[in-house]
């Protein structure tokens, strides 16, 4: 039998647990916009230490992971800068070549990826760069693979970053040789382990080859075109002589990145930074 | 608990916050990598009233949103259940056995995850049953292993007593 002090100590937990839930039950609620404000609130207060530390251990895992290939490679760079100016010249011949300008210094920022536990998959991420660095709202962030995502909120040294496999995500895209074009969107609900993209409104009459790559397009203004998204796996369903959705394996896994790169100036056309030509050709 | 036991506990809390940002990013997957931030919740509840912890659950989750905020307040839901849950269950799981306690981290580990993809609502969008069948299981063994060697730390120092209710 409980006594009376800790009936009322029993009372008292019972009711901080309520408010809790009610409060927890209110942020779910919330409009997108004060969630944002509430995040960021707290990622530039009470969050800004820890994801410093975290911000300074991902930097060290990267600089640790690449300290090998740097150490392989400095003797083939102490004999390469021998033929320093011959090397820069015919860089920039080949720069013109490729038609990389469109990936020039200054139009990009690099970031570490912060990981974060995130039960059921990464449909954001926390990128160290923020306004401090020119990331901007909805610009673009990529690996070398591919597209990511696009970033949604920004702090002054942090940002977020809505991944490929959030279910809001869409991206306007066409395949390789920009026969078909079509909506790339996350596959929701499938078969453990199946995170796909799905390339939807493709014309019944045409059909796109197991295989053919990816890329976006650029319509809509948000994402740049050229960027790969992925590669066909195959038809994923079909409206009998309206249109047939195609299966996407993502170039990029957000759960796998550890450094992207965020695109400022979305404007330009990344085809030739990603090797669009080569991928047309196959 | 003591005084001596009480620092011990502060102390241990801190490290873990402190190996939740600088040293879980080494451990490889985050989907398997021991949650050291759940890990310091379930220590703090389960020598604390079903109130205080709900109140810290309730101050981890709402952190843990704003680091991934796709579905805030889901993880401000998932830790106060878990925190409040941990602090009533301190009678049953405070055992003297190493296997109730690793057992009490994987099941802690394990309704976390479940409420957060319930309340997220991936459980009509993402793939709930590979994550709480695979991954949850994975980083709530992870989680356990890291907890139970906490534990007999905090025993050797005696700072193991639970408060009672």
């Amino acid at each position: 039998m409980l006594t009376h002090p800790e009936r009322a100590a029993a009372r008292r937990d019972t009711l901080i647990f309520v408010a809790c839930l009610v409060l927890s039950l209110v942020a779910l609620a919330l409009p997108t916009e004060w969630r944002g404000v509430v995040a960021g609130g707290l990622r530039r207060t009470v969050l800004l230490p820890l994801l410093e530390l975290q911000r300074q251990t991902e930097r060290l895992q990267v600089l640790t992971r690449r300290l090998d290939a740097i150490m392989a490679s400095r003797d083939s760079a102490v004999r390469a800068a021998q033929f320093l100016p011959q090397l820069r010249a015919e860089n920039e011949r080949l720069r013109e070549l490729l038609a990389l300008r469109a990936l020039t210094p200054g139009s990009f920022v690099g970031a570490d990826v912060l990981h974060q536990t995130q039960a059921g998959g990464p449909l954001t991420i926390l990128l160290a760069a923020g306004s401090a660095q020119g990331v901007t709202m909805l610009a673009p962030v990529v690996t070398a693979e591919g597209l990511v995502g696009v970033v949604t909120k920004v702090d002054g040294r942090s940002s977020v970053a809505m991944t490929w496999a959030h279910p809001e995500f869409r991206a306007s895209a066409h395949t390789a040789d920009e026969s078909l074009r079509g909506i790339v969107a996350p596959v929701v609900g499938r078969q453990p382990g199946s995170e796909l993209l799905e390339l939807r409104g493709v014309p019944y009459g045409d059909s796109v080859a197991v295989g053919t790559h990816v890329l976006t397009s650029g319509l809509g203004g948000v994402l740049p075109p050229g960027i790969p998204l992925g590669s066909v796996l195959g038809v994923s369903r079909e409206q009998t002589g309206w249109e047939r959705s195609y299966f996407v394996l993502p170039a990029a896994h957000p759960s796998s990145v550890s450094h992207v790169l965020v695109i400022l100036n979305p404007g330009a056309d990344l085809g030739p930074a990603f090797g669009a030509g080569e991928r047309a050709r196959q | 608990m003591s005084r001596r036991g009480s620092g011990a506990l502060g102390l241990t809390i801190a490290g873990l916050v402190a190996l939740q940002f600088g040293v879980r990013p080494w451990l490889g997957d985050p989907r398997v990598a021991p949650d050291f931030l759940l890990l310091a919740l379930l220590l703090y509840a389960i020598r604390s009233r079903p109130g205080s912890g709900a109140l810290a659950g309730f101050a981890v989750g709402l952190l843990t949103d704003a680091l991934a905020p796709a579905a805030f307040g889901a993880g401000a839901l998932a830790h106060t259940v878990t925190g409040y849950l941990a602090a009533w269950g301190k009678a049953i799981f405070f055992a003297d056995n190493v296997a109730v306690n690793a057992g009490f981290f994987l099941a802690g580990v394990w309704v976390r995850n479940l409420i957060v993809i319930v309340a997220s609502g991936q459980v009509q969008s993402g793939h709930p049953l590979w994550h709480m069948l695979v991954w949850s299981p994975l980083m709530g063994l992870t989680t356990a292993l890291v907890g139970v060697a906490v534990l007999l730390v905090l025993r050797r120092i005696g700072a193991t007593r639970p408060a009672l209710p």
